[in-house]
């Protein structure tokens, strides 16, 4: 009897601790800076498969995704208080809502949070869709009916002909959200045109169109001048906010599709015909970077000393000099790599900045400089403000004060006094001969 | 009228210089370390001027070892000479050892706070 107790005991045990052992299906993204989770909400479950290459990339990467329709009502971003998903995918231009309650200031609060966010839109895309992206900085056109035209920079393989489908090469040039390998073909969209406001320093253009496209009815005549057009049209923008939370807005649910991932492009006016567009380039890359794998920075370990001291002081003096440093390390989809660059830099701040100095890096990413402290007291700050385009912003800042010298601290002799010095002694001297000349003239 | 202001005061300066050339030696050799002292004092002030008052405390020793000299000198000059009636009865080296003895205090006050 005892025996059996025994061995079941023991068994549950080893069962208990085989599960805190094995690791859960998410383990690419459990290091990193999100957890992986991702809730894709979709029209209808024919978008799994027609878009099913985008999404077993995600899944190849370590990611959770979850599928719900638009109108399921057991949707639910929190439990508790506690946001269940890392991030969120909007498949369904035409929902109106999500779920039983989530309206757009649900999912502008999950944005808020710092999560992540893929919006796609299009033709008749709802309201709900349209306010969430007027909120993340994209203004959809206003014209329910408008589509992007270009009679230019159309795929010749349209078949409708109406020049709807537009074969894009203008495409953003950057290292941090496309990796290091230049898309080469041309990325196919079909769908809505959104603005961004010039003045939005966090929303960038990530896809453009043409100087010939333009916003409009395919369908109807065009009685006046279409409302968005040229470079004012933005295909595909991303947005980075405060909080580091990432937004894609993309005008086009095709653009994911598996059929525009396949197919072959060949813009109109160009004789090259690429065998594979570069939307599945494109897109894999894009949803690296909206997903935190790519340019998301954590600075850890910062230090200040002494030259010659390994402890941080609590109190410098003027003229100390000051060793500082911190680690910078990048996410990089499976690990934390270190970050190299030579534009970080550190300012000795009080109301103003009394040192600015750029940090120097040992390529395992530590950086770190020496300065002597300003001729000033009073309570610095040593800080680090680093804002890049792509890169999460790092804002580091750390207080300490600054005393003067104390009046054993000075030099012993100081070179200004030397003159008092001279005439006190001369004086002295002086006294002396006056008393011998005095004492035996004659 | 200014011709003979003019005159007058060369005629001022003349009979101070042959005035003054009639004056003990010992008391002469007291003016000329007066000067001297004087001279010194005033080299810091400029100093001072130029460079800003840094280590005011070396400043004052500076200038105060110089004009306390002077002053302790001017001491001896009054009661060392035979013309003043008032030290008819101080005896000159009495004066001196005075003299002496403030020098010495004066210049370890001064030592102390030269800094």
């Amino acid at each position: 009897m005892a025996m059996a107790k025994v061995v079941r005991v023991s068994l549950s045990l080893i069962s208990f601790l085989l599960m805190l052992l094995s690791p859960a299906a998410s383990i690419g993204q459990s290091d990193g800076p999100r957890s992986g989770k991702i809730l894709v909400v979709v029209d209808d479950f024919a978008i799994r498969s027609s878009h099913s290459i985008f999404f077993n990339s995600l899944l190849d990467r370590g990611f959770n995704l979850d599928f719900k329709l638009a109108d399921d009502p057991s949707i639910s971003l929190q439990s508790f208080g506690n946001y269940q998903y890392d991030g969120l995918v909007i498949f369904s231009p035409s929902a109106k809502q999500i779920g039983r309650s989530l309206t757009s200031s649900g999912v502008l609060e999950f944005v808020d949070s710092g999560r992540d966010l893929i919006l796609a839109a299009d033709l008749h895309a709802s309201d709900f869709i349209r306010e969430i992206a007027t909120e993340c900085g994209a203004d959809f056109d206003e014209d329910r009916n408008a589509v992007v035209i270009d009679h230019t920079s159309y795929a010749v393989s349209d078949a409708e002909g109406d020049h709807t489908l537009i074969a894009s090469e203008d495409i953003l040039k950057s290292v941090v959200f496309f990796g290091e390998k230049e898309i080469e073909a041309p990325v196919l969209f079909r769908g809505i045109a959104h603005t961004l406001n010039p003045a939005n320093n966090m929303a960038v253009k990530v896809l453009s169109a043409s100087p010939s496209a333009y916003s409009a009815n395919p369908n109807g005549l065009i009685s006046k001048s279409p409302g968005l057009s040229g470079s004012t049209i933005s295909l595909v923008s991303t947005v980075q906010a405060r909080n580091n939370a990432r937004m894609l807005v993309s005008g086009s649910l095709d653009l994911f599709s598996n059929r525009f991932f396949k197919s072959n492009v060949q813009k109109s006016g160009s004789s090259t015909s690429h065998k594979i567009a570069g939307n599945e380039q494109f897109v894999t890359e894009i949803s690296k970077w909206v997903f935190h794998e790519r340019g998301h920075l954590k600075a850890v370990n910062v230090t200040h000393h002494k030259i010659g001291e390994i402890e941080e002081p609590s109190m410098y003096r003027i003229k100390d000099d000051s060793v500082y440093s911190v680690e910078i390390y990048e996410w990089s989809g499976t690990s934390w790599e270190p970050y190299v660059a030579d534009d970080v830099q550190l300012q000795f701040y009080m109301m103003s900045p009394y040192v600015l100095k750029t940090l120097s890096t040992d390529q395992k990413g530590v950086y770190s400089t020496t300065f002597k402290v300003p001729d000033v007291y009073g309570v610095f700050q040593f800080k680090v403000e680093y804002q890049r385009l792509g890169y999460t912003s790092l804002s580091l800042s750390e207080q300490i004060p600054v005393r003067p010298f104390k009046h054993n601290e000075y030099e012993r002799f100081l070179t200004a006094a030397y003159p008092y010095y001279g005439a006190a002694f001369s004086s002295m001297t002086g006294f002396f001969l006056f008393t011998v000349v005095y004492l035996y003239n004659k | 009228m200014a011709k003979s202001n003019d005159n007058d005061a060369m005629d001022l300066i003349q009979s101070l210089r042959s005035a003054y050339g009639s004056t003990p030696k010992n008391l002469k050799i007291i003016d000329l370390y007066m000067v001297f002292s004087v001279i010194t004092a005033l080299i810091q002030v400029i100093y001072m001027a130029l460079v800003g008052s840094f280590p005011f405390n070396s400043f004052l020793s500076g200038v105060l070892s110089c004009v306390g000299t002077a002053v302790l000198a001017v001491c001896l000059r009054i009661q060392v000479n035979k013309e003043n009636t008032e030290f008819k009865d101080l005896a000159p080296e009495r004066a001196f050892a005075d003299f002496i003895l403030c020098n010495l205090v004066l210049h370890l006050v001064i030592m102390n706070f030269l800094g």
